[in-house]
């Protein structure tokens, strides 16, 4: 690429999560140096103290909860030529979708106990419930080889579809023994690829951090985590704890 | 070709005499199961296994490989060719030769695949015959494959304390040719040995499919509407691809390309993938023509028990059981295959 080339101005923004996928991108080493030939990092909290309005691409942290996040995650929107949603938390609700399980007192009750007459509980929302988003990376925390993969994808103009099949694809190919196989049960079948199967290979299971698939099988999982002794109120729970948001939608969408 | 034996305590200078000029790759245990893998000597290999989680075609086929390197702009790609050093598949069971044979058959049809055919010519493939069956999963019986025929260099047969090598090829002759730990015997005498000794196995392998081998591919031909059978395993599968991935005569690919962080150039590699994902028969337009998971598995029985019959006059299926032993759902090759013959005998 030429020296006078324009380079992609990129800014990162965080909102309601723990800033760790911003935090993975500075484990990219050289591969962080091999971004900025073509790009220029505007705003990065978690790495500089410089900042700009200006930016071509935004990836937006963390989900979306209260009036004051919905007003600054607009004016990103209105920015940004390209808004991605970057990790679980902004690409699916990811486990901020928990606390949808409570009413807003109790929510503030459990959480800010003391302190609730000035803290706001918010409802918490995957960003493109709130504005459009172009591109999806998911997973908590976001995969750096799939992130890369990702920008690489969108400098060149394709855009960036995450992968449509289980984590057991990935999974098999590492020829890693089934959790099942030992007696554990894993999300990885109804979960989206992309991360490598990264908790199975290192003896976890899967939680489901990157979401459902389009698709998912969610009976024949249903059954499998039955025959493997769970009851309809665990397999609730598993299925909850990273797709809260968008099973809601669902059943919104299914009412109407 | 012709028969030597094997003293049981020389099998570790076997290995070492084979890795003097050879990757040597076999059977190893991976927590309770199987994987063939690097071995250093006789003793890090498990002879007396269950099928592998994923079968030797990834040495031939691995699950990912780079296909060759391209410039931006250019057309033509550059460094294509790949590198194999001599390897050796010790321990291959029969199932498994069976399925490099149906490999074979697809990958070496003009035109042939270059990738494939370069590393197949680099791998020896020493088999161990079974003597038990592995467990209730195999059809190897119904089959036909749990009886050495073909398809490979040397073929070892259990005989007590001793080892029957059944020499092959040329490659074998010549393993056999450089060691001094191989003993001639009168060649009838251990053909007849051979014979009593699968006189004595043969009665141990029950028959697991109820259609035998000749009715298996018109029994398909018939049950393509079994809407019963197929929307039942349609209903439990979970779609994660383990069946294809595990099986030994799946060869999909997918091909991608992986661009420079510089964005000069990139690679084109091909990874495997699998019929059984949502992805696989989409097309452009959003058009999927096996949207349904139950016609994606009645797909996988066809490309097993038909389709490839009618092709290439060969079964898919090696009966390595591997498809069942792998489904956390459950989901039975025989339990399936005899539902559909059962089916068959309502209408």
């Amino acid at each position: 690429m030429s020296e006078d080339k324009k380079k992609v101005r990129i800014a990162f923004f965080d909102f309601a999560d723990c800033e760790g996928c911003q935090l993975q991108l500075t484990y990219l080493n050289e591969n962080f140096l091999g971004l900025l030939e073509h790009c220029e990092i505007v705003s990065f909290r978690e790495a500089m103290s410089e900042r700009s309005d200006e930016y071509d691409i935004a990836f937006v942290e963390g989900s979306i909860t209260r009036k004051h996040d919905e007003e600054r995650v607009r004016k990103i929107r209105e920015n940004a030529k390209i808004v991605i949603a970057y990790g679980s938390c902004a690409s699916l609700g990811g486990v901020n979708g928990l606390r949808r399980r409570f009413s807003d007192e109790e929510a503030k009750e459990i959480v800010y106990k003391g302190r609730d007459s000035h803290l706001e509980a918010g409802w918490p929302r995957p960003v493109h419930e709130v504005v459009k988003v172009d591109h999806f990376i998911h997973g908590c925390p976001s995969n750096n080889d799939e992130t890369i993969k990702a920008v690489k994808s969108i400098l060149l103009g394709k855009g960036y579809t995450p992968p449509d099949y289980p984590v057991c694809v990935e999974c098999k190919l590492k020829e890693n023994v089934c959790l099942f196989e030992k007696g554990q049960v894993c999300m990885g079948p109804v979960t989206r690829a992309g991360c490598g199967a990264w908790c199975p290979s290192w003896g976890n299971t899967c939680y489901s951090c990157r979401g459902l698939l389009d698709d998912p099988a969610e009976q024949g999982q249903t059954e499998l985590l039955e025959k493997y002794g769970y009851t309809i109120d665990d397999i609730t729970e598993k299925f909850d704890l990273y797709n809260r948001c968008r099973m809601d939608a669902e059943k919104e969408a299914e009412k109407k | 070709m012709r028969y030597v034996y094997l003293a049981k305590d020389d099998l570790g200078k076997f290995i070492d005499l084979l890795k003097e000029k050879h990757r040597v790759v076999a059977p190893v245990k991976k927590e309770n199961l199987f994987v063939f893998a690097d071995i250093s000597g006789g003793e890090d290999m498990s002879l007396e296994y269950i099928p592998t989680i994923i079968p030797p075609k990834k040495y031939i086929m691995p699950q990912k490989e780079s296909l060759g390197k391209f410039d931006m702009g250019e057309v033509s790609m550059k460094d294509t060719s790949i590198e194999m050093e001599p390897t050796v598949i010790f321990g291959m069971h029969t199932c498994d030769i069976d399925g490099l044979e149906c490999l074979d058959v697809v990958f070496h049809k003009d035109p042939a695949d270059p990738y494939y055919k370069k590393r197949r010519k680099n791998v020896t493939i020493i088999g161990y015959e079974c003597m038990f069956p592995c467990d209730e999963y195999a059809t190897c019986v119904t089959m036909d494959t749990h009886v050495p025929k073909a398809g490979y260099d040397i073929m070892m047969t259990d005989a007590g304390d001793k080892y029957i090598l059944h020499v092959n090829s040329k490659q074998g002759d010549a393993i056999i040719g450089s060691g001094n730990i191989f003993k001639e015997a009168d060649q009838d005498a251990i053909k007849k040995e051979l014979k009593d000794l699968r006189e004595k196995k043969l009665p141990k392998f029950k028959r697991a499919l109820n259609p035998g081998y000749k009715e298996l591919q018109p029994l398909f031909e018939k049950s393509y509407n079994n809407t019963g059978v197929w929307d039942d395993v349609g209903r439990r599968c979970v779609s994660c691809g383990n069946c294809t991935a595990v099986c030994p005569t799946c060869y999909c690919f997918d091909v991608y390309d992986d661009v420079k962080l510089d964005m000069s150039g990139g690679e084109r590699g091909r990874v495997w993938d699998s019929c059984q994902l949502n992805e696989f028969a989409e097309v452009a337009g959003g058009e999927n023509f096996r949207e349904e998971r139950s016609s994606r598995q009645r797909h996988r029985y066809y490309r097993k028990f038909d389709y490839p019959v009618r092709k290439h006059d060969k079964f898919f299926c090696t009966g390595c059981g591997r498809c069942t032993r792998t489904c956390m759902a459950k989901i039975s090759l025989i339990e399936t295959v005899n539902d559909l013959a059962k089916g068959e005998q309502d209408v």
